[in-house]
């Protein structure tokens, strides 16, 4: 019965893992939530908040603080509405980080007191990311990047994160197709036994690193004809000017939900500090 | 005739290198950061390093509108894009990457010869290793207080991230890195250069081997990358904040939340009127 049940659990996962999930993911992670609150919010507050909510809980020991803060974002995310794939992600990497070496402490003969200084990293951990999970996935990519360049990021940054959403999906279709006609012309090994197998995990490897040259060669086609398209519209003399810059962050506006936002945030970080005073 | 003469290539070429190593490696560390790991024993099998694709480039192409480009590819795909942004720790992978890269695109002078490109993957991609290794270990050692006193957490920390690197540098390196490379590199050559309208790179449009310079500057990137890194795990703890409330006490936290509360007060305020306002300029 084990036996079927990773069996079924396996089938799951693989099938979870497919190009085709991947990129309505990663599409819906990018384009489908700019109707949140968070969404709504000037990119510039967002990131300004970010730096906050991201960089001082490294410098504080405070657990009063560190779980308000965790609540915090913990509540943004939510409201975000960040896709599942993302959360997964950052769940593993949160453990990666932190829990392997616990693991490891404990077979290196450290006990239950090994696990204090690092259950505060852990939570260190958890609420940078969560804070960077909220800012960038809950952002859409044109708002983020006009934010960025908006604090002086190099306009290469943030021409990169527009361009990458939009390019990802053609991307991804492309070295699917060059997969699927390799493995239409290819011959792979018997994988009943357990060389098999294994002659047959090499067989797939060996042909995802030769699909990367036909795509190589197609991408620098590609990236020819935008670097040219760009060039046509004066793209290198823009980046550079002050007055293209001030047309196009134009669009930015702080509201009072931004206002909102922000003082909200600070009365339940405040409370969190008056909490650690009191008690 | 003055093309060939010089080295490097136009502006607009230099950014065609850069989306094209951008697009193509972001893709890659897409694919890495979703394909779940398989463990036997200790030993760790990951598809961990697409590292070949920047190599392959670097190599061909201006190393470092590559390398440049294959940082900020994963930067943005990987991170950015997945919402794991990192902060200011991010900038630690972008520099040992870039540095990486870098070095093996500089190191092969004819891009036709196997064995120069082997050696240079495998320089390339040790370093970009040995760095992060470095800065792994300073990281722990740095952010967890005493660090000597948590009974084994030391030689745990060393021991995982020596094993990582040996690892990472013998089977990812070597599988994924050194091999790809020595097919892809003189496979591309000649036929991907006029795709981006450019003259194959031969002993005249080499930039040359390494120069003090380049090294001198390789260095200074590295330890920009462990001091960001270590600034990002609150190694230093630049601002004392913990002292700042416990002092001034309870009154001073809840001066900040009056101020707060009232802050939150006004600006509901402002909202509704701001809205009534509007529902009666609607009805009017």
């Amino acid at each position: 019965m084990t036996v079927n049940m990773k069996k079924k659990l396996s089938e799951s996962i693989l099938d979870k893992f497919s190009i085709d999930f991947l990129r309505s993911q990663v599409l819906k992670n990018a384009y489908g939530n700019d109707d949140t609150v968070i969404a709504k919010l000037d990119p510039r507050v967002l990131l300004a908040w970010y730096l906050v909510v991201g960089l001082v809980p490294w410098f504080v020991s405070d657990l009063w603080f560190l779980g308000a803060c965790f609540l915090l974002v913990l509540v943004t995310t939510k409201l975000a509405r960040v896709a599942g794939l993302v959360l997964a992600l950052f769940a593993v990497g949160v453990f990666s980080q932190t829990g392997y070496l616990f693991i490891v402490a404990l077979f290196f003969g450290g006990d239950v007191s090994t696990a204090a200084p690092l259950l505060v990293m852990t939570l260190k951990v958890a609420t940078c990311s969560l804070a960077s999970v909220t800012v960038f996935s809950g952002l859409d990519p044109d708002r983020l990047s006009n934010g960025l360049m908006w604090y002086g990021c190099p306009e290469r940054l943030s021409f990169s994160i527009s361009y990458a959403y939009r390019v990802l999906p053609m991307l991804m279709e492309e070295f699917q197709n060059i997969l699927l006609s390799y493995r239409l012309r290819g011959n792979p090994p018997a994988h009943e036994t357990w060389t098999g197998k294994v002659r047959y995990l090499v067989y797939q490897v060996k042909i995802i690193m030769q699909a990367f040259y036909p795509l190589m060669l197609n991408t620098a086609k590609r990236s020819r004809t935008t670097v040219e398209a760009l060039e046509i519209k004066g793209y290198r003399y823009a980046a550079v000017d002050k007055q293209v810059k001030r047309m196009k962050l134009r669009t930015l506006q702080v509201t009072t939900n931004d206002f909102l936002f922000l003082a909200l945030s600070l009365l339940w970080i405040s409370l969190a500090m008056l909490g650690s005073a009191l008690f | 005739m003055d093309l060939a003469k010089k080295q490097a290539a136009t502006q607009s070429q230099k950014l065609m290198v850069f989306v094209l190593t951008m697009a193509l490696y972001g893709l890659a560390t897409l694919f890495t950061e979703l394909i779940p790991k398989f463990q036997v024993g200790i030993v760790e099998f990951s598809v961990e390093y697409f590292l070949f694709i920047p190599l392959t480039l670097a190599m061909l192409f201006d190393p470092l509108s590559a390398a440049l480009g294959a940082a900020t590819g994963e930067l943005v795909f990987s991170e950015i894009m997945l919402g794991q942004f990192g902060g200011l720790g991010e900038l630690e992978k972008f520099l040992t990457v870039t540095i990486g890269v870098y070095v093996a695109g500089r190191l092969v002078r004819d891009p036709k010869n196997r064995a120069m490109v082997g050696v240079a993957a495998i320089v390339g991609t040790g370093l970009q290793l040995a760095m992060g290794a470095v800065v792994d270990i300073c990281k722990v050692q740095f952010a967890v207080e005493d660090f000597e006193a948590v009974a084994g957490l030391p030689e745990s920390v060393f021991a995982t991230e020596g094993f990582a690197f040996a690892n990472d540098l013998l089977f990812s390196g070597i599988l994924f890195c050194m091999l790809p490379t020595m097919y892809l590199v003189p496979k591309l050559y000649g036929k991907i250069e006029p795709l981006l309208g450019m003259r194959p790179r031969d002993g005249q449009t080499s930039l040359g081997g390494l120069s003090p310079k380049m090294i001198l500057a390789c260095v200074i990137g590295f330890v920009a990358a462990v001091a960001s890194a270590l600034i990002a795990d609150g190694g230093l703890p630049l601002i004392d904040w913990e002292a700042d409330w416990a002092e001034s006490g309870a009154a001073f936290s809840i001066g900040m939340v009056v101020a707060a509360a009232l802050a939150v007060a006004a600006i509901l305020v402002i909202k509704i009127k701001a809205r009534s306002g509007e529902s009666v300029e609607q009805k009017a």
